[in-house]
């Protein structure tokens, strides 16, 4: 652990910081996150058309697989830093992964309440152990269990390392758990979005999906600079004690 | 390579001997799973048909909590006296002393299953007949499975305040895979299936067993760091 023992000046703390690009982009990622979430609302609702089959139910489609693809980058941003962390031991490593896994779990729960929402007028139930469902199921399941070791891990430097474990182990854990669920048991919509020939949907649906996901991912980059930031600032005090 | 399985094999030894001369252990573990099985008996329809299927889902409960004393226990023993602080102080490589916590966690549960499978079969009225070799191959790889990410997090559940509480919340998620591959190739050797029929589940037990093993021996070192 490389000591920091700035004074306390708040510039120069501020300077201090691990992440200081990422804490410094933030507000142009959360403004952005708004005019293109503000965006997705009409296109989602009134550019999109309506699907012959199901009917405005779909339309949730819009906030379902921005959440799901948020909730997999996050998870593999998690991933990555555990790596890094492990290889290099600085700490900053340790702030973006445990950021990104408390960020990635919002969005996991996101796609787990929207998920049933958007399967019970479709498939008549509001759960179904299709392998998707069920991985993403498991998936926020490892990643609670992530939040939950860290406040049980008083000491810094274990807890990065320990939680860089199950950041790692998770992460190559979320294949396995697909196949084996989709061995087990096979009702999810197949691969829509990427087709040969180009996407099977109207090019507006496409378009609200792009949009959405644009806007999820910079909301996810505000969020996730937000709590780096609060990370910091917070590793700063547990230092300066 | 040598000098890994010789430390490997000196840490095995250790918890093993340890285990022989004061039978703490496999005799609490093996009755609580007996427990399990029995309890589970009264709570699922154990009789007619499909009973192969809830048999094998009860036996790798039994197996999975079986799994989870052991090797909290295991660990807790390496934390009190400071004996594990001996054990990194020794020459044995890191790696060499998570293959060791691995072998005796893997024999210990073999111990319980040598036990508690014969009493299953009994208790149940299956006959496995034909399906004995494949539920030879698949109790055994499905154990490695609880195992190598048991061993791994063990080490992580001992460093908290709350070590019996994290342990299964940590574990559990992970092992999802081990459990439906090991459920479900235990059903078909109950059913008095083949290997050839559960080839599926005994290639995703073994990649399971290989990918997390390795995982294992390269992050464990990083665990057990002051």
């Amino acid at each position: 652990m490389e000591a920091r023992r700035q004074e306390l000046d708040p510039e120069a703390v501020a300077r201090g910081l691990p992440w200081q690009g990422l804490a410094t982009a933030r507000r142009y990622f959360g403004a952005g996150a708004l005019i293109l979430l503000a965006l997705l609302l009409p296109a989602a609702f009134l550019h999109a058309p309506e699907d012959l089959e199901q009917g405005p139910p779909q339309r949730i489609f819009y906030v379902h697989v921005p959440a799901a693809w948020i909730a997999f980058l996050a998870f593999f941003v998690v991933f990555v830093a555990s790596i890094a962390l492990l290889a290099t031991g600085r700490s900053r490593y340790d702030l973006l992964a445990s950021a990104s896994a408390e960020v990635g779990v919002v969005f996991t729960t996101g796609v787990l309440i929207t998920g049933p929402l958007w399967a019970r007028p479709i498939w008549g139930v509001w759960w179904d152990w299709d392998p998707r469902l069920t991985s993403v199921l498991v998936l926020w399941l490892i990643y609670l269990s992530y939040l939950a070791l860290r406040t049980y891990l008083p000491d810094p430097a274990r807890r990065a390392r320990a939680s860089a474990v199950l950041g790692i182990v998770g992460f190559l854990d979320v294949p396995i758990i697909y196949f084996s669920v989709s061995w087990w048991r096979a009702l999810h919509p197949s691969h829509v979005i990427i087709a040969r020939g180009g996407p099977r949907m109207p090019p507006e649906m496409f378009h609200a999906l792009l949009l959405g996901l644009a806007g999820f991912t910079l909301l996810y980059l505000y969020l996730l600079a937000v709590r780096v930031r609060v990370g910091a600032l917070r590793q700063m005090e547990e230092v300066g004690e | 390579m040598g000098s890994w399985v010789r430390a490997a094999a000196l840490v095995a030894g250790k918890d093993l001997r340890l285990e022989y001369r004061t039978r703490d252990l496999l005799s609490s573990v093996g009755l609580f799973a007996l427990l399990v099985v029995v309890v589970a008996s009264f709570s699922f329809p154990t009789w007619g048909q499909g009973r192969q299927g809830v048999g094998a889902g009860m036996l790798w409960m039994a197996l999975l909590f079986a799994g989870l004393l052991g090797m909290g226990r295991s660990l807790a023993l390496e934390k009190e006296e400071g004996c594990l602080q001996g054990l990194l102080s020794s020459p044995a490589p890191r790696e060499a002393i998570y293959l060791g916590k691995l072998a005796s966690l893997v024999l210990f549960v073999s111990a319980v299953e040598v036990l508690l499978v014969p009493s299953f079969l009994v208790l149940l009225q299956l006959d496995v007949g034909p399906g004995l070799p494949l539920l030879i191959l698949a109790v055994p790889l499905g154990t490695l499975g609880i195992a190598v990410v048991g061993t791994l997090f063990a080490t992580v559940a001992v460093q908290t305040r709350t070590r019996e509480v994290i342990l299964p919340l940590l574990v559990m998620p992970l092992l999802v895979p081990v459990m439906i591959a090991a459920v479900k190739a235990t059903q078909a050797a109950l059913e008095g299936l083949g290997v050839g029929q559960a080839r599926t589940w005994l290639l995703l037990l073994t990649s399971y067993d290989l990918l997390f093993l390795l995982v294992g021996l390269a992050t464990f070192p990083h665990l057990v760091e002051e």
